[in-house]
């Protein structure tokens, strides 16, 4: 009974949470806007309805592209889980997913392989690669107690100008107008999911699948039972037994294997070269995927497909309205606040902790007075 | 090339040059200090300097004044700062993503409010005139000094003040009661309390501090540095200017230090990427390379310091 009460808390504070970042968003619209109710639509609606001479229908099509855009989110959102779950504000998912799309777009140009066999290689070369270079914000935090953030942060823009550099200075198809790779084998491709032309490849299933693995390696297992306590409590964990160190670097090697694995399968499955030319933001929309999930990876396919029907909402506001894309930018920073916010609607939930403990009082002299008699 | 290099470095106008980089930084850095001290982490530094420089160049615009264009930039990173502060605070969202948010209203919310505000997209080329840009200074008598005159004089207004302002969150810090609550409230919040500090209140000012700081900083990038504003300008300023903090021990001055490192490799950066033969991506990630080995230097120096303090003092180990 008692959690039924606050689990509905929880889910009347996630909703008003959406509910005043939607509102925010509202009021920028009417204040920015010539045309506010077109925009509107299009932000809330498009995304799924396509309304053609008064006629609404699903768009099919268009359920398919957001399910596309899940999959690089749906691992970085699970990276972002793992490393703030154990308390460790690592933000290098950003730079990593640049690498991880750089290296495996590499492996599937000059390795060869059979088919099946090399996009899952190339990918592998991704996590193993990402894993690896989250090594040195977890080294540096365990050895050295520098904060896993900053470097994380500066991270980013190296690894950012070292996948640029090798780009435009090694691998460059001199022959293509833009800076770009040559394109992969065929056999390293990731092959489309449905037919037609959207872009929603295998890497879907296998996003979900790293979805379950990741729920269970966090929840059914001893590393990450350890993973958690520590982020609950490290100094607690610590004296219980558990290797602190050797803990934190293996959550944010996770992370980055994830990162990595995720910025692979996006570039194989989305594109035929690699032509990335700064950091493509899944990394902090991972970060915003995470809260929205509570840090629970069973949540993040959810939060995931709520943050890419935003993301798609406001690309057609800006195609069909007046108002910029950036609004997404604008929409989660508020959702971000409020979800986040222990204290938001703090007065109702303590109404329902003293409704809880009334009832329990209540009980207890019932049960005294049956006792009694 | 090495000679090449050489000869562009050791020239008046390359020292120059490091300081002009070094003063938004500064302003971030010093922004970083106070926050640390009162106990925060202000990771928004990177969003309210993006955000301020905005509001800089549209005050001074809508006004044709540079100088309430910096002070609107001040009183922005203040709200900003207070901003944070509430929800941190009040609402009990987790510090570190409170400045997140931040920062992604500074990356996105920016463009969409200036196309709110101007209808422009991108940048702000069209709004800019001389006039309404941070006026530059010559320092009497310093200016006829050969060398050192073509080195400290003639900056912006607002470099002299970022120079200043170490000495003035010094004092603040270290000799005005604020500063002392701040301290204490860093320390250890629970003592300040327990004698009668409102902790909240202190956060909030060191706050607001912080914001005021970044937005100077912010003002100085849109309103001087890059004459004008646009989507990228402040390129993880903000982020360095937390491991600037972080590398000067915490402290106004060392944190000055720290932040002409990152300045010195700035301009290296601008100075070599320049020269042929060399990649211009790779000599872009030097300021960054340059942070992360800074950090660890300070870090292996902190292990050293505190293992010969323990060697001197064995019955520390316990």
């Amino acid at each position: 009974m008692r959690n039924k009460r606050m689990f509905g808390f929880e889910l009347v504070r996630g909703a008003a949470a959406i509910a005043v970042a939607l509102g925010v968003a509202t009021i920028f619209i009417f204040l920015s806007s010539k045309e506010p109710l077109t925009a509107l639509r299009y932000l809330l609606i498009g995304p799924l309805v396509s309304i053609k001479g008064g006629v609404a229908s699903f768009n099919t099509q268009g359920f398919y592209n957001i399910l596309a855009a899940m999959i690089p989110t749906i691992f970085t959102g699970l990276a972002v889980c793992v490393m703030f779950a154990n308390n460790q504000f690592n933000l290098a998912g950003e730079g990593i997913v640049m690498v991880g799309g750089f290296v495996a777009a590499l492996a599937g140009i000059y390795l060869h392989m059979n088919t099946g066999w090399h996009a899952v290689v190339c990918v592998l070369i991704a996590a193993v690669i990402g894993g690896l270079i989250m090594l040195i914000p977890a080294l540096l935090k365990v050895r050295l107690g520098a904060s896993e953030m900053v470097t994380s942060l500066m991270l980013n823009y190296v690894c950012m100008y070292l996948v640029l550099h090798f780009l435009n200075y090694n691998f460059a198809d001199r022959s293509k107008g833009s800076t770009q790779t040559y394109a992969f084998a065929d056999t390293a491709r990731i092959g489309s999911l449905v037919p037609g032309g959207s872009k929603l490849s295998w890497g879907f299933v296998v996003a979900l699948v790293f979805v379950v693995i990741i729920a269970l390696f966090m929840y059914r297992t001893r590393w990450g039972y350890a993973i958690r306590m520590i982020g609950i409590n490290e100094a607690f964990s610590k004296y219980s037994g558990m290797k602190v160190g050797g803990t934190i670097v293996l959550a944010q090697v996770v992370g980055g294997a994830l990162s990595g694995m995720g910025g692979g399968i996006e570039v194989l499955g989305r594109y035929t070269t690699f032509l990335w030319k700064e950091l493509p933001g899944y990394g902090w929309t991972g970060v915003t995927i995470a809260i929205l999930a509570k840090n629970n990876p069973l949540l993040v396919p959810l939060a995931a497909f709520f943050i890419a029907y935003l993301n798609k909402g406001c690309q057609l506001m800006a195609t069909y309205s007046d108002v910029p894309s950036e609004m997404i930018d604008i929409i989660q920073a508020a959702i971000f606040l409020f979800f986040a916010a222990e204290q938001f609607l703090a007065g109702y939930r303590q109404k329902i902790v003293v409704k809880n403990t009334r009832a329990d009082l209540a009980k207890v002299a019932a049960n005294a007075e049956g006792g009694a008699e | 090339m090495w000679s090449q290099l050489f000869d562009t470095i050791f020239k008046a106008e390359f020292l120059f040059s490091v300081i002009r980089i070094t003063a938004p930084i500064l302003f971030a850095a010093l922004g970083a200090v106070v926050a640390e001290k009162a106990g925060v982490t202000n990771i928004g530094l990177e969003g309210i300097m993006m955000i301020s420089a905005l509001f800089g160049v549209l005050f001074s615009y809508w006004t044709q004044s540079w100088l309430i264009g910096v002070l609107g930039a001040m009183f922005i990173g203040v709200l900003l700062g207070l901003m944070i502060g509430f929800f941190a605070l009040k609402l009990k969202t987790d510090i570190i993503l409170s400045g997140i948010a931040v920062n992604m209203l500074g990356s996105g919310g920016t463009i969409f409010l200036l196309y709110m505000f101007t209808g422009m997209r991108g940048n702000t080329g069209a709004l800019v005139s001389p006039n309404i840009l941070i006026p530059t200074v010559n320092i009497p008598l310093i200016k006829d000094i050969p060398v050192l005159g073509d080195i400290l004089s003639g900056h912006a207004v607002l470099t002299y003040v970022a120079f200043l302002l170490v000495w003035l969150i010094w004092i603040l810090l270290y000799k005005t009661p604020l500063g002392l609550n701040i301290r204490a409230v860093g320390e250890n919040a629970n003592a300040a309390s327990s004698v009668g500090v409102s902790v909240m209140k202190i956060k909030y000012i060191a706050l607001a501090i912080s914001g005021a700081l970044a937005g100077f900083g912010g003002a100085f990038m849109s309103m001087y540095y890059s004459q004008g504003w646009n989507s990228g300008m402040v390129a993880g300023r903000g982020f360095i200017a937390l491991a600037a903090q972080a590398m000067g021990r915490g402290e106004p001055v060392g944190a000055m230090f720290s932040s002409l490192l990152f300045g010195l490799a700035q301009a290296l950066r601008t100075k070599v990427s320049g020269l042929q033969g060399v990649s211009s991506y790779l000599v872009s990630s030097i300021p960054y390379v340059v942070t992360i080995l800074g950090l660890v230097i300070y870090a292996v120096s902190t292990i050293k310091r505190v293992k010969k303090t323990r060697a001197a003092n064995p019955e520390l180990k316990a």
